[in-house]
């Protein structure tokens, strides 16, 4: 056992050290903290001239009530009906002081329309909450006529189309979109770190093949030491830097973003986000479905390297296993439209399919105890897999020369005593 | 297993599908000596260290250790060094060398101080915080042969260990060979060089073509070969030089030597040369060198490559 620990001290060390580890590790936070930096930024460098909003009303009674309606990066600016002050306004525009001037009219009580004057077409956004804020105000004029102003105010601040379920079960179908979203992104991200560290484990026992080292190596730790060894190092390694990552997502989410509102009050309803981020739950099933998945197919890389005598030979020899890795993510759209049809249920209790589909499964309401009963399977295969795996290893890392056919790989597995 | 024998191979047999590389091989090698395997290129002396080291597996026959479990022996009691030389080439020096300490069952601060020293006195001291690949191949070899011995083993199992050094560095590790011969460690090593194996080793093991030619201590072979070559220095014709008595003529310094086949008669090559009318200088029986024995005892021709290209023999190595 004390071999274990040091093969897996070497792998751990001589990895997390590695330049690209650490790039890589810091990339993914700096993206995110990127993201967040440059729209704080632009918001912050977004001059006046974007900011102000001359409005022209000709209809007398539409300006209070587009103002108000407007979000708070707009500053409305009344401007008079005189000649004087058109004329002076149409300068500003032309002169690009202001990136343009709304003008609203009669018509726009009748049909809503309205005009905005700039150099050019102001961005879907903003077009959309111009119109919003325009519509409703142009309704409640209109609404006033005939009803009180408070079921008016009431029926035009409304909309929402609230969810109530009939099971008790099924969860808030706000909270399962979201929570589906965050088993994507989940999925997503498990295939990505199964693939990587899957094939970091089969390069380093490639590497230690091809140099021979594994000669001098194996005479001291004996071969399923050194494969245990490998496979705990390189998971180490990833949890290190999927660790890292969750921290720092954490952090952006509940330290960056409340500042990103700040410099951005119309993404206010971000701020819900943080609600459905996973819950304890789902970060168990995370790690979990993260460490068997990891376990399953790390083992299957090792054994792939093991018959492999050179770089482009397991490149082709991989394929298979990666495939393995990749089917769930095939079938993720139809999964994701029903993450309770058979097809679904059927794929996430696949072994080899569970680690990626499962997630957004359960976060999109599957029963805990298929979850369970997965993992129950997932166990069972890796015993499977490991000892055919290892197997193959232990023959396969002594063999220079051509890989083995099947037959051949069938022997190793019976014969390896 | 008598207590004084270190290895025996006792019928050893390995072949690659349709190719013999080692056939009925019996070697006992005493604890304590430095023991030589010689033989050309491709005669089996790799497949035969490979069998020790529990690489391969014989077909036939066995492989016995200090008189105990094999694989447990080989675990912490013995140095390898192979004759590809492998090194984690991304790694430290210094680290590279904890860890072979380590596996070896050393504690990581004694493997580090070890290391150090090792690295000191073969002076790779500036290197040990460099990557290994960034050493020249001398260097890795020496740290390979480091490695080899971090743990103060008490066999030693050297594959060609001299090949790719210069002779400066070839004359430090025969230092450190026989430094470790001192303290009563068993070394084993392969070479094809011949004159090296004389100055080193106490014993021999000549093998040509996957079987034993001879075997023995080197000052007893070379006893019972002392009627087996003549020196001659002559003026004339050389003709009658050969003849049924001769195995081979080598060229010396001044003269040949006449390598005879077993229980040939010496005198009568002497007579012929007389009769010849070459006028005989000098006419001795003399202490027969390594080479030489060989060739009297597997012919000229088993100098040659006398086995498989090696990738063969690996890609077979395991079926």
């Amino acid at each position: 056992m004390r071999n274990v620990f040091v093969v897996i001290r070497r792998e751990y060390i001589y990895r997390v050290r590695n330049r690209w580890f650490i790039v890589g590790t810091l990339a993914l936070p700096a993206a995110i903290l990127g993201v967040i930096a440059l729209s704080a930024m632009s918001e912050a460098r977004r001059s006046n001239r974007d900011r102000v909003l001359p409005i022209i009303d000709h209809s007398g009674v539409l300006y209070d009530l587009v103002a108000g309606r407007l979000p708070s990066s707009f500053e409305p600016e009344r401007v008079a009906t005189t000649p004087e002050a058109l004329e002076e306004v149409a300068e500003r525009a032309r002169e690009r002081t202001i990136s343009g001037y709304l003008v609203l009219d009669a018509e726009t009580l009748t049909s809503g329309k309205a005009t905005f004057h700039g150099d050019h077409a102001p961005r879907t956004l903003t077009r959309i909450r111009m119109q919003q804020a325009v519509v409703r105000s142009a309704l409640q004029v209109r609404l006033s006529a005939t009803d009180s102003g408070a079921q008016v105010e009431d029926l035009l601040s409304g909309g929402e189309i609230d969810f109530e379920s009939v099971s008790d079960e099924a969860p808030e179908e706000g909270a399962r979109e979201i929570g589906m979203a965050v088993g994507f992104a989940g999925a997503m991200v498990l295939y990505m770190v199964i693939l990587i560290y899957g094939m970091m484990v089969m390069r380093s026992v490639l590497e230690e093949k091809t140099s021979r080292v594994v000669e001098v190596i194996i005479s001291s730790v004996r071969p399923w030491e050194l494969m245990l060894g490998k496979i705990l190092g390189v998971g180490a390694v990833a949890l290190t830097q999927v660790g890292i990552w969750a921290l720092a997502v954490t952090l952006l989410l509940t330290v960056g973003l409340p500042y990103l509102i700040a410099f951005r009050p119309e993404l206010g309803n971000a701020s819900e986000l943080l609600q459905y981020l996973p819950a304890v739950g789902a970060l168990v099933i995370f790690v979990a479905f993260f460490i068997l998945g990891y376990l399953l197919f790390s083992s299957l890389y090792a054994a792939v390297a093991a018959m492999c005598s050179t770089e482009e030979e397991a490149q082709q020899t991989q394929f298979p296993v990666t495939l393995l890795v990749m089917i769930p993510i095939f079938f993720m759209s139809s999964i994701m439209e029903d993450p309770n049809s058979t097809l679904s249920t059927v794929l996430s209790l696949v072994p080899f399919f569970s680690p990626i589909v499962m997630l957004p499964r359960y976060l999109g309401g599957a029963p805990l105890w298929q979850v369970g009963l997965s993992m129950v399977f997932m166990v069972i295969t890796i015993g499977g897999v490991a000892w055919v795996a290892g197997r193959i290893y232990r023959v396969g890392i002594l063999m220079q020369g051509k890989r083995p056919t099947l037959p051949e790989l069938w022997r190793w597995v019976k014969e390896a005593g | 297993m008598s207590s004084d024998i270190a290895i025996r191979l006792e019928g050893v047999t390995k072949r690659f599908g349709e190719h013999t590389a080692v056939r009925d091989l019996h070697m006992s090698i005493p604890r304590g000596c430095i023991y030589g395997l010689l033989g050309p290129n491709g005669s089996g002396k790799t497949t035969t260290l490979r069998m020790i080291m529990g690489i391969l597996h014989p077909d036939e026959g066995v492989v016995r250790l200090l008189g105990g479990d094999p694989d447990d022996i080989r675990q912490k009691r013995v140095g390898y060094l192979p004759e590809e030389r492998g090194v984690y080439r991304k790694m430290k020096v210094l680290e590279q060398l904890e860890f072979m300490g380590e596996i070896r069952g050393l504690a990581r601060k004694e493997a580090a101080r070890r290391a150090g020293d090792w690295l000191d006195r073969l002076g790779l001291g500036d290197w040990k915080e460099k990557k290994v690949e960034d050493l020249s191949k001398g260097m890795q070899q020496k740290v390979q042969f480091i490695a080899t011995v971090i743990h103060d083993p008490e066999l030693l199992i050297l594959d060609e260990p001299f090949s790719g050094l210069d002779p400066i560095n070839q004359d430090v590790l025969e230092d450190i060979v026989r430094e470790f011969h001192r303290r009563g460690t068993t070394i084993l090593f392969s070479t094809h060089l011949m004159a090296q194996a004389e100055q080193l080793c106490e014993y021999v093991c000549l093998i040509s073509k996957a079987e034993k030619v001879l075997d023995g201590a080197l000052k007893d072979l070379k006893a019972q070969e002392r009627e087996g070559v003549v020196a001659v220095k002559f003026d004339g014709s050389d003709g009658w030089l050969a003849g049924p008595e001769v195995a081979s003529i080598e060229k010396v310094d001044r003269g040949v030597h006449l390598l005879l086949h077993e229980g040939a008669d010496h005198q009568a090559i002497l007579r012929r040369g007389v009769e010849s009318g070459a006028v005989i200088h000098h006419f001795e029986l003399v202490e027969p060198s390594l080479h030489e024995i060989f060739i009297r005892h597997a012919g000229g021709d088993a100098v040659g490559d006398a086995g498989l290209p090696r990738d063969l023999q690996r890609a077979e190595a395991v079926s």
